[in-house]
């Protein structure tokens, strides 16, 4: 029961991704550790190295590398935006927003270390991500760092995530929500951070305004597509398949893509996002574009 | 310098930047989609009665380095920012439970819990995307920026007022020095530092403010409670936290020693900045400000 038929290709994307999400665990691992007060940094610590599947941190990291830069010069910023995506999930996860008790098949963080210790290691993970961006970037110039700041604190607040969460929750339970707020929803829960992370690996990289603008668009669609997948999966897969609730889009009453359109017309729809965002990437070299290609492959095809 | 101090016309300096500073806040934060999320934000950085004691610090500390205050804007607007996600966090029902703050419902009473979570969360990075795009490039260069950020974001983080606001809801003995130090302490040392970077100020001249700021920050929260227990003694007596006064924790008296002690400190450091002549005299008068309360801030100075 997979989403879509995947291609096949020669890259071999497994490989390259274990490889990148170890490198990435590694250096979240190192940006936090525990020191006083202790139960704070627990908190930080026990949702950000919680697994996940660093989606972000990569697309970062290949974006970066795509226009020429390497690794060690993303790391910072691919670090700084999982911080932040972990930040919107603990708080999103609280009993007066989603109110979710699993997560990454884990007991939530308030459920773990009650809800004050909650908001406070979601508030400490937001800082510190600009504090690691800001002090931890290397081989970058601080023009570009001061670009990638005002990206990054563009995509987290009233215009981005957090716009997104309370479209979201006021969407709850109305009856005419319709494509055109869905896709607003969507878009700023997540699309808005997936792009974050592809521009902040373009700048890094040293990639040039027109580079830069191009991954933004490949980033939009592929966040975009990211979502459809993950109403699709909300309804096709179990609990322990997704590792968090699943059906309670449906528990919720919330509006979805395949509500909207079925499940068939999803999939095309979340076809045509794919293509959209290879195109974008057309210009670019094929090889070095073989990662995010496959990336995006991998949003579109994943099976949780 | 220490003695023209006494005869600087703090209130009016005070006064006149607490205008410039209200409206830069204001227009800092258009309402647009979704409309809830900006009342909210808002509501809580425009309250009236702030008063904006941190950007006035730090605007202070950047003109003593003779930095303009054009410079400094931007940064003094965005610590109300990080400072008012802060307390709308702190006041939520499952931290310190206030339904009120500056004699206004607080902001999860107005608009909701789930509302006050995302304003601060909202709060935090408008903060950090004020000061980057709207710095004038040509005043502050761009690795001072990146100090300024890096200061804001540790002062708020997981060892500043987060680490505060923890050790707050733990309680514990002696709890009460290290939360005063965290949530106080932590914004007049970011202020102050924050005005020396804008300026390109030398690292030593960076650490004399640090302890400066931290002093006059812990020095205002001591008098605070001195204040806040006299008038209990007058039967104003409708606080709920046991063990988070200074004066209940350790006594009047060692508690006036302790805002004496602090008070000398503040000013010790800003001797070492002798050599910038008048141009201190704001910071030294805050630290008498800070005891004696001389004169209430409000926009119009009166």
């Amino acid at each position: 029961a997979i989403v879509l038929d995947k291609p096949t290709t020669t890259f071999d994307f497994t490989a390259y991704m274990l490889q990148k999400a170890d490198k990435v665990n590694k250096a979240l691992d190192a940006a936090i550790p525990m020191k006083e007060p202790h139960k704070i940094h627990e908190a930080m610590r026990y949702s950000l190295l919680a697994g996940g599947k660093r989606v972000r941190p990569l697309l970062c990291i290949a974006a970066c590398e795509l226009v020429g830069g390497d690794e060690e010069t993303a790391l910072a910023a691919a670090c700084a935006v999982e911080m932040i995506h972990t930040m919107s999930l603990i708080h999103d996860d609280l009993p007066c927003m989603d109110n979710d008790d699993l997560r990454r098949g884990k007991p939530t963080n308030h459920k773990v270390f009650g809800e004050d210790v909650a908001i406070l290691a979601g508030d400490a993970l937001l800082a510190f991500a600009f504090e690691h961006i800001a002090v931890s970037s290397k081989g970058v110039s601080p023009a570009r760092i001061v670009r990638a700041i005002a990206e990054l604190a563009k995509s987290v607040g009233s215009e981005g995530l957090v716009a997104g969460q309370i479209v979201d929750t006021h969407s709850e339970g109305l009856s005419d929500v319709g494509l055109e707020r869905l896709e607003y929803i969507h878009v700023h829960k997540t699309a808005v951070l997936l792009e974050a992370a592809v521009v902040l690996g373009g700048l890094m990289g040293g990639g040039k305004d027109d580079e830069v603008e191009k991954l933004r668009l490949f980033a939009r669609s592929i966040g975009l597509l990211f979502q459809v997948v993950d109403d699709i999966l909300d309804v096709t897969k179990s609990s322990e398949q997704l590792g968090k609730t699943a059906g309670k889009d449906l528990v919720a009453d919330k509006v979805t893509y395949p509500k909207l359109l079925g499940i068939e017309k999803s999939k095309e729809f979340a076809h045509k996002l794919n293509q959209d965002a290879l195109q974008y990437l057309s210009g670019f070299d094929e090889e070095k574009a073989a990662p995010l290609v496959a990336l995006a492959n991998f949003i579109a095809y994943r099976q949780n | 310098t220490r003695s023209k101090a006494a005869n600087f016309d703090l209130m009016t300096y005070w006064a006149s930047l607490m205008v410039q500073i209200n409206q830069k806040l204001n227009e800092a934060i258009p309402v647009q989609y979704p409309p809830q999320i900006y009342e909210a934000m808002r509501y809580s950085v425009l309250a009236k009665g702030a008063k904006r004691a941190p950007p006035v610090m730090c605007i202070a500390s950047c003109e003593l380095f003779g930095g303009s205050r054009l410079a400094a804007f931007p940064t003094a607007c965005a610590l109300e920012m990080v400072h008012a996600a802060s307390l709308i966090h702190d006041d939520l029902p499952c931290m310190d439970d206030s339904p009120s703050r500056r004699g206004r419902p607080s902001n999860h009473t107005v608009y909701g819990v789930d509302m006050a979570i995302l304003a601060g969360d909202a709060l935090f990075p408008l903060g950090f995307r004020h000061i980057v795009s709207h710095t004038p490039p040509d005043l502050v260069p761009e690795t001072n920026l990146l100090r300024v950020i890096a200061e804001i974001a540790r002062s708020v983080g997981s060892t500043g007022m987060a680490a505060g606001q923890f050790l707050d809801l733990e309680g514990g003995p002696n709890a009460v020095g290290f939360i005063q130090d965290k949530k106080y302490g932590e914004m007049g040392e970011c202020s102050a530092v924050c005005g020396g970077l804008l300026a390109g100020a030398e690292d030593d001249e960076i650490e004399r403010l640090r302890r400066y700021g931290r002093a006059v920050g812990v020095l205002y929260a001591v008098v605070d409670d001195i204040l806040e227990e006299s008038l209990k003694a007058k039967g104003d007596n409708d606080r709920k936290k046991k063990g988070k006064n200074y004066v209940e924790v350790y006594g009047i008296e060692k508690a006036e020693e302790v805002a004496e002690e602090l008070r000398e400190k503040a000013k010790q450091e800003l001797d070492g900045f002798e050599k910038y002549g008048e141009r201190v005299v704001p910071l030294y008068s805050f630290v008498d400000y800070a005891i004696d309360r001389s004169f209430a801030i409000d926009e119009t100075g009166r």
